[in-house]
């Protein structure tokens, strides 16, 4: 069952990132925690929702070019998590998100090689819907441009949840047989974190970017650090 | 004859289906011509007349999914002139290629660059702060805003036609796209430093020293163009080897 949400849940998000409204809903801050949340684990889905984001932040379809598929990725990576934490019985810790993305943020890449071959797919759509136009079928010849989402959902509901039982199956053998791991995957968490931050101010490509990232950065700590000393 | 409004919305709602069958070879042509059929059955009673126009319609069309909601308004204001005779059956293709373009690339510097990283970097310093509300709050003010203005430029292409460039500039989006983007910047700014405090506090405070090295090394190789996933590895592996002398180093003490 739980497969079946996350079949479900990245199907929609590849037909939603695309094909239907593209409202945020299959960006990873959106995407993680409806995964986590179908799968009874909001929190898990809300540590992983921002980094990812950030992360993939500059993943965006441009004209004809083809960006990773952070969607594909994200669900694969979540589901996973939260399916891993169950099985040890912690829930999504940092050093199960750190496996999580390890064995899965592959997928992402993955995606846009079917994303590929998706489009290509759809050149048959267009000529059949040229061919019933010409044969005098409207209706059906525009309806093949809903045909088109079938192919997105199908791709992304096979393929993450096969991503996730990997990651379910392989994240709990690691953390059982090496328990000592845990605290040093909490810093390649942490640092994933920063370099996420990083490849977000990246994206942008603004001409200040850089100096109003490491600016505010400096401030945050700043606060924090005379908060966190005042206390 | 006017397209009335009931039809109008059900076109403005096809809109939002316009890249369901992309491809390599038409691009958006199939999503278009969907969008604009229930106009078209409209203003064309005989069926030939509306094959005719949707095959107009089925030519190679491409432009951002948000701003191509004016072209299709503006494209039934042409059909419109059309089914009565008062302009050739090539204005409205006319229309499309020239303001496809040029929609495209605002569309992209706004929407892709500008507001929607915006909201996602805010979205994420949200949630690292105040958790899922402040993610439902901002997912839903970027979804009323988007939904608005996507409806305006529907409506402002289907009542002005051409001018819909002038409406299109007043909006100034290009100059709005540069300070979402500096905001952006700062915003993830404040996320580097945020998960630099929280791992400071949670594991040491070299872990704090860690993330705020990452975030600086990421800077730089992204910047030689190095690819994001390999570079993710590597700072993920690094970092757990950090931490993993750092804890053999304090078993040894």
């Amino acid at each position: 069952m739980d497969y079946l949400f996350v079949a479900v849940v990245a199907g929609l998000a590849a037909v939603e990132r695309k094909g239907f409204l593209q409202a945020m809903l299959s960006r990873p801050v959106a995407l993680a925690p409806i995964v986590g949340f179908a799968l009874g684990d909001l929190p898990g889905g809300l540590l992983l929702g921002p980094p990812l984001e950030l992360l993939w932040l500059g993943a965006v379809n441009m004209g004809a070019s083809l960006p990773p598929n952070e969607a594909l990725g994200t669900a694969a990576i979540a589901g996973g998590a939260v399916l891993a934490g169950r099985a040890l019985g912690t829930g999504v810790t940092p050093a199960v998100a750190v496996l999580a993305v390890a064995a899965a943020g592959m997928l992402a890449t993955l995606g846009r090689t079917t994303d590929r071959a998706i489009e290509e797919w759809n050149v048959r759509l267009a000529a059949r819907a040229e061919f019933l136009l010409e044969r005098g079928l409207p209706a059906a010849a525009m309806r093949e441009n809903l045909y088109g989402l079938a192919a997105p959902f199908a791709v992304s509901a096979l393929l993450a949840p096969a991503a996730a039982a990997l990651v379910a199956l392989v994240v709990p053998a690691v953390l059982r047989g090496f328990p000592a791991l845990n605290a040093p995957l909490g810093w390649g968490w942490a640092a994933l974190g920063g370099l996420a931050a990083a490849a977000g101010a990246r994206a942008f490509r603004s001409a200040r970017g850089i100096g109003l990232f490491a600016g505010s950065a400096a401030v945050t700590l700043a606060v924090g650090w005379l908060l966190g000393g005042t206390r | 004859m006017n397209v009335p409004p009931v039809t109008l919305r059900r076109v403005f709602w096809r809109c939002l289906f316009l890249q369901a069958a992309w491809n390599r070879r038409g691009m958006q042509n199939l999503g278009f011509a969907y969008a604009i059929d229930p106009a078209l059955r409209r203003l064309y009673a005989d069926p030939g007349k509306r094959r005719e126009a949707l095959r107009r319609h089925l030519a190679t069309f491409n432009c951002h999914p948000y701003t191509a909601a004016a072209i299709v308004g503006g494209a039934i204001h042409h059909e419109e002139r059309v089914a009565a005779g008062q302009e050739p059956p090539g204005a409205p293709l006319a229309f499309k290629q020239v303001l496809q373009g040029p929609l495209a690339a605002v569309g992209d510097g706004f929407f892709w660059s500008g507001l929607r990283p915006f909201f996602g970097a805010l979205a994420a310093v949200g949630t690292l702060a105040l958790g899922w509300p402040a993610l439902v709050a901002a997912l839903l003010v970027y979804n009323a805003f988007h939904l608005w203005l996507r409806w305006t430029l529907f409506r402002a292409g289907y009542r002005s036609g051409d001018e819909v460039v002038v409406r299109l500039a007043a909006l100034s989006l290009p100059a709005w796209a540069s300070r979402l983007r500096d905001g952006g910047a700062v915003l993830c700014g404040v996320a580097a430093g945020a998960g630099a405090l929280s791992a400071a506090g949670r594991i040491s405070p070299w872990a704090g020293v860690l993330a705020i090295g990452a975030a600086v090394a990421g800077i730089v190789a992204l910047g030689l163009r190095a690819r994001l996933l390999p570079t993710a590895y590597a700072v993920m592996a690094v970092g757990s080897a950090v931490g993993a002398a750092t804890q053999v180093f304090r078993g040894g003490r």
